[in-house]
């Protein structure tokens, strides 16, 4: 069965890599923007995120071995 | 982890012996060796992990015949036992050489997992994913590492180590603990539940905290290798540089005091039962003023142990300074285009800088302002987005905490860490162009220098090489090694312009 996985990016990996790095040195963010809205605008980001099934998610990661 | 000679050193330095000259003061070398967890969502059939994690290696076998290998930045890449990609930075000579040297680590698993995901998802479908966790425990409660190493004057000795560092390294994890969702409630670290013993030779069998196999990859008679297992994987770029910084600090101290036969004043803060400790400090939320008590007889929380060492650590810098800003040899190229805290290191005293951000970190612990610390510390910007997300979904469910958890050390598709990021809401060290150097280029001012072009040119050529810290060897058509004892040393030798001139450079 096919798991229904949101894409939270179609672009390419180099594609997004590009934008997240083009910001990678730390803004002048807005100081009027209350931080509220930013933590706003970062649970918005993730929401696609969330729209995964966590449980599968979480139970695929296991490892073995190490250090 | 794969050992390769790791016993060279002491029998090369039998029949040639290799004075240090960097014994007299302050400089160290820095490395960090960091397993990445690998697991794959949205596939259409099973897909094995392990399998996967071959997958992302397979460039790296066909270019070197193996898993495991070194770059042309000096530093080595390989699989681990487990399956566990493992990334170990070239040596560094100052914190934040090291930082940029790891995030060039997160950067390769980035391009690698890019690379195998398109290549999986022929066979397993257009949604399957590969996640590369840059964290230290999977679901099932398998723990792995992140490895700090420090070259130390070998005239410390370990008990000092156990007694004067583990304090410090238990309770630094206030602001260097990256924190993780358990059936215990959120914690501020991943490992210390995992951790039982403070000093052990063994890493895979018991749980160390510190590790004691004496592999200093450099002259046995002037330096150990201190290897430090206690940390957590960290994304936050300030975490990550700020323990190697602050490590680098008290180790000085205990040094100085060795080497001139004096009290460090760290001798009565070790604890009566480190392991207990350990976990204490994890639960600081649940309890910030926790007495935990010392050998002493004496009880004291967490956070007044490491004002303890903040104080005695600045005093010392203050008689210092001046040595200990010249160990780190700031390369200012480095921090031309760097953000404030760096362009601080580079207008500034290092040390000061390091000390100021130490001090700030405290204030805000003792504060109970951990929204303060949520743009540097990993633990704290976990805990400001978890609280938020109660806010807007009081029906969230652990089970998309957890998953937000994981995800935030996603290296490969995570949405978090990089929200943060772009949204300016962690502090970032490193330019984008200095992490992409950092790719290509080992530092330029320790023995990775040489290794780097070393492997370069073996590429270039197609002879067959291999490497590891010590040594290069071209092994065919004919073998030719030269040995680079002396990690600090950029410097060609001899033997490496012979190597190199076999490999027509």
């Amino acid at each position: 069965m096919p798991q229904q996985f949101e894409q939270p990016q179609s672009q390419t990996q180099e594609t997004r890599e590009d934008d997240v790095l083009a910001q990678s040195a730390p803004q002048s963010t807005d100081q009027t923007q209350d931080q509220s809205d930013v933590l706003d605008d970062i649970l918005n980001d993730i929401e696609s995120t969330l729209e995964t099934n966590a449980e599968e998610y979480v139970n695929s990661f296991v490892q073995k071995g190490g250090e | 982890m794969p050992q390769l000679r790791d016993s060279g050193t002491r029998t090369l330095h039998a029949t040639e012996p290799v004075p240090s000259a960097e014994m007299d003061g302050f400089c160290r070398i820095f490395g960090v060796e960091t397993e990445y967890g690998v697991a794959v969502t949205g596939a259409e059939k099973p897909v094995d992990a392990g399998q996967v994690a071959m997958t992302m290696f397979q460039p790296i076998v066909s270019r070197s015949r193996s898993t495991n290998t070194y770059l042309t930045n000096g530093s080595r890449l390989y699989l681990d036992v487990g399956s566990h990609p493992e990334y170990a930075t070239a040596e560094a000579r100052a914190p934040h050489e090291a930082l940029a040297q790891d995030l060039a680590g997160e950067r390769v698993m980035r391009g690698l997992a890019g690379k195998a995901q398109a290549k999986l998802r022929e066979t397993y479908g257009e949604h399957a994913t590969i996640h590369v966790f840059k964290n230290n425990v999977d679901s099932a409660g398998h723990a792995f590492g992140c490895h700090e190493n420090y070259l130390v004057r070998r005239f410390v000795p370990l008990e000092a180590v156990e007694h004067q560092l583990l304090p410090f390294l238990i309770t630094r994890q206030l602001y260097t603990g990256a924190g993780r969702i358990t059936p215990d409630g959120f914690q501020i670290t991943q490992r210390a539940d995992f951790l039982d013993e403070a000093v052990s030779s063994a890493t895979t069998r018991s749980r160390p905290m510190v590790n004691t196999r004496d592999e200093p990859h450099a002259d046995p008679d002037s330096f150990r290798r201190l290897h430090v297992i206690i940390g957590d994987s960290n994304r936050s770029q300030w975490a990550t540089w700020m323990k190697l910084a602050v490590t680098h600090l008290v180790l000085c101290v205990i040094e100085e005091a060795f080497r001139r036969g004096e009290p460090s004043g760290f001798e009565d803060w070790a604890f009566i039962d480190p392991a207990s400790a350990n976990r204490a400090v994890s639960r600081f939320l649940d309890a910030p003023d926790a007495a935990l008590p010392l050998v002493s007889g004496e009880t004291v929380s967490a956070l007044a142990l490491q004002r303890r060492y903040f104080h005695a650590v600045a005093l010392f810098v203050a008689d210092h300074r001046e040595a200990m800003d010249a160990a780190f040899a700031v390369n200012t190229s480095m921090v031309k285009h760097a953000t404030d805290i760096a362009a601080d290191v580079a207008a500034d005293s290092p040390t000061t800088v390091i000390l100021g951000e130490w001090d700030r970190a405290l204030q805000a612990l003792e504060a109970h302002d951990y929204e303060t610390l949520a743009d540097r510390v990993d633990w704290a910007a976990k805990r400001r987005v978890f609280e938020a997300l109660r806010r807007r979904r009081p029906d969230v469910t652990s089970m998309q905490l957890e998953q937000l958890e994981l995800d935030y050390h996603d290296v490969a598709n995570g949405r978090l860490y990089d929200s943060l990021v772009s949204r300016g809401q962690l502090h970032q060290l490193m330019t984008r162009d200095e992490v992409e150097r950092a790719v290509r280029e080992a530092p330029q001012d320790t023995r990775a220098a040489l290794r780097g072009r070393f492997v370069e040119a073996a590429l270039a050529s197609g002879v067959q090489f291999s490497a590891h810290w010590t040594h290069l060897t071209v092994t065919a058509p004919e073998r030719r090694e030269a040995i680079l004892l002396d990690p600090f040393s950029a410097e060609a030798t001899a033997e490496f312009e012979h190597l190199m001139a076999l490999l027509g450079r």
